[in-house]
């Protein structure tokens, strides 16, 4: 019934203070662990490697002391895309998908619908894939706050500088569209408010919701642009006034240093990445 | 009042935002509130005390699911099977900066925007978009062919509550929509307000930071801290009450206080005041008297 809070379905970019281990640790620690976490499963195909990797990123979510199923009810909002998806890729796939260790069999044939076991493992790989992506993403943000994030991307990009990659620039690009989520689902809340207010037909249950939300995207759509818009001209003007300019000889107030916690966190998540990496081949099944 | 059914009753409503998760927050925690058809009631207090949350339970956008009930004009907003567009048709309610809900090319579009999806005759929108326009002082040929966006700032606001009085609510809330404009734009929008409730008798809900507006536009006063009712009375009687007001981080009318302190200081019998026109009237008085 509260249509509205979307706040409580998009848990992605939300900080959420607390004093765990994972929240201590040094942001440059906790983006290459996620980094190297990602690598070893975009890599894995296997079932073994990849319940092995959910494994591990569920032992993240309890060292954080954040409620598993907040991070769970962020999930919410991407099942219909999750589905749609699994239908497809368990109907039109067939053989173009070898499975790991196996080989390729028929379950059903029935017309064009062509299920085989390649398919079907896919369907499973791509939403343990999809769960472990998503724990990973909403740890790092729900446990960094964005100045952290920030100064944490902008450190580890600063030795490219030395051949023209613009570090600061693109570490503030990405924690801006970051901090900006919750700020635009906020609004966006306010305006499906104002508009149900004078009659549109949202959070109103009724049957086809989802087809009558599609046509009424309009009446959503352009009074956030306008809003994003006004925003981001805010942001840069605030930014002039105070003579902003990209990262040059700009000092810090909290040095980052790697305690011995960020260093064991660091290389033992390391060797395991690369370890499930390389023996990507080597699981049973 | 007596002997009429309230139009809105609130009884000890509570309610937490962002339920569930780690971040919840609660908002109410026992608000009572009676608002009579026909009446002008204002919600005061001061930012963050829940005000918002209290009239957006009015027009169902959020629903009591904790402990309190919300029953508007019979019908109690708990039951799950309660038809939320008919109750949005008889409340509106107008937000904060509701010029930023406008997204047609033209100012009578969007004015006909919620008449439209009521599903009414081309004749009857076209008529309750002219009569909405002219409500709030848009002259409805002169604005109707406007683009929206090349509107000022004021007759933007005045077409997005337009866009609401275009639903004929029995109810309309105004959750501080008057701040934020010029205060030539503020203070027609306050005449045609109080004109709308004069004339049509529509019941008005006006939420509100500032006193002066308050004194000048309501009957009765519910003053909200903390997600409490902590007072309610006549405009004159809580206002009557200053040292309580700047307690609850508010204050009372500029009039109000001037003669307050002169009551204090022995120059004045103790009165309340409560428009600028009364204050002159006690001030007036006693220079006569001294004056003899």
């Amino acid at each position: 019934m509260e249509d509205f809070e979307f706040l409580r379905n998009i848990t992605i970019g939300q900080y959420l203070p607390g004093d765990s281990l994972v929240h201590r640790l040094d942001p440059r620690a906790k983006i290459s662990i996620t980094l190297f976490v990602i690598i070893a499963i975009t890599f894995n195909i296997s079932y073994m490697a990849n319940v092995i990797l959910l494994l591990a990123c569920l032992g993240f979510v309890l060292l954080s002391k954040i409620s598993l199923k907040y991070i769970l009810s962020g999930v919410k909002p991407a099942i219909p895309f999750i589905v749609v998806l699994a239908i497809l890729q368990l109907l039109f796939y067939g053989d173009a998908y070898i499975p790991y260790n196996a080989e390729s069999q028929t379950i059903l044939r029935w017309g064009w619908i062509h299920i085989t076991n390649g398919s079907v493992q896919l369907v499973i790989i791509s939403t343990l894939r999809f769960l472990e992506l998503l724990f990973l993403t909403s740890l790092l943000t729900n446990t960094t706050t964005t100045s952290d994030l920030t100064n944490g991307m902008e450190a580890m990009l600063s030795p490219f500088s030395k051949i023209g990659v613009p570090g600061h620039e693109l570490a503030l690009v990405g924690t801006t569209a970051l901090r900006f989520v919750p700020i635009l689902a906020e609004q966006l809340e306010i305006i499906m408010k104002a508009q149900a207010s004078r009659g549109a037909d949202l959070g109103t249950k009724g049957k086809l919701q989802f087809i009558q939300t599609t046509r009424q995207v309009i009446v959503l759509i352009v009074p956030l642009f306008i809003d994003a818009f006004r925003r981001a001209e805010d942001l840069i003007l605030a930014m002039q006034a105070r003579c902003y300019i990209g990262g040059r000889k700009r000092t810090k107030l909290v040095k980052f240093r790697f305690s011995r916690a960020d260093y064991v966190a660091y290389f033992t998540m390391l060797a395991f990445s690369a370890a499930m990496t390389i023996f990507r081949n080597a699981f049973p099944f | 009042m007596e002997g009429r059914e309230p139009i809105i009753q609130v009884n000890d409503l509570h309610h937490n935002y962002l339920r569930g998760t780690p971040l919840e927050v609660t908002a109410l925690k026992g608000v009572t509130m009676e608002i009579y058809p026909g009446e002008a009631v204002g919600i005061i207090g001061r930012t963050g005390a829940g005000k918002s949350t209290i009239v957006q339970h009015f027009n169902g956008l959020i629903r009591p699911r904790e402990r309190g009930k919300v029953i508007v004009d019979g019908v109690d907003l708990a039951d799950p099977a309660v038809d939320i567009r008919a109750l949005r048709q008889k409340v509106g309610l107008v937000f904060q900066y509701p010029e930023q809900q406008l997204f047609e090319r033209f100012v009578g579009d969007d004015v006909a925007f919620g008449p439209l999806k009521m599903g009414l005759p081309m004749d009857e929108v076209r008529e309750r978009v002219r009569e909405a326009m002219e409500m709030v002082g848009l002259s409805f040929e002169a604005f109707k062919d406007r683009y929206t966006f090349t509107l000022s700032g004021g007759e933007m606001r005045k077409a997005a509550i337009a866009g609401v009085l275009a639903l004929r609510p029995k109810v309309l809330i105004l959750d501080e929509s008057t701040s934020g404009v010029d205060p030539r734009s503020r203070k027609e929008l306050l005449g045609h307000i109080s004109r709308l409730h004069e004339e049509y008798g529509l019941t008005v809900i006006f939420v509100s930071p500032n006193m002066e507006d308050v004194a000048e536009l309501v009957d009765r006063v519910y003053v909200i801290d903390d997600g409490r009712t902590v007072m309610s009375g006549t405009t004159r009687e809580v206002f009557s009450r200053p040292e309580e007001l700047v307690r609850y981080g508010l204050g009372v009318p500029q009039i109000t206080e001037i003669v307050h302190e002169l009551a204090q200081r022995g120059k004045l019998p103790p009165t309340t005041v409560i428009s600028v026109q009364e204050g002159k009237e006690a001030i007036w008085k006693i220079l006569n008297s001294s004056a003899t």
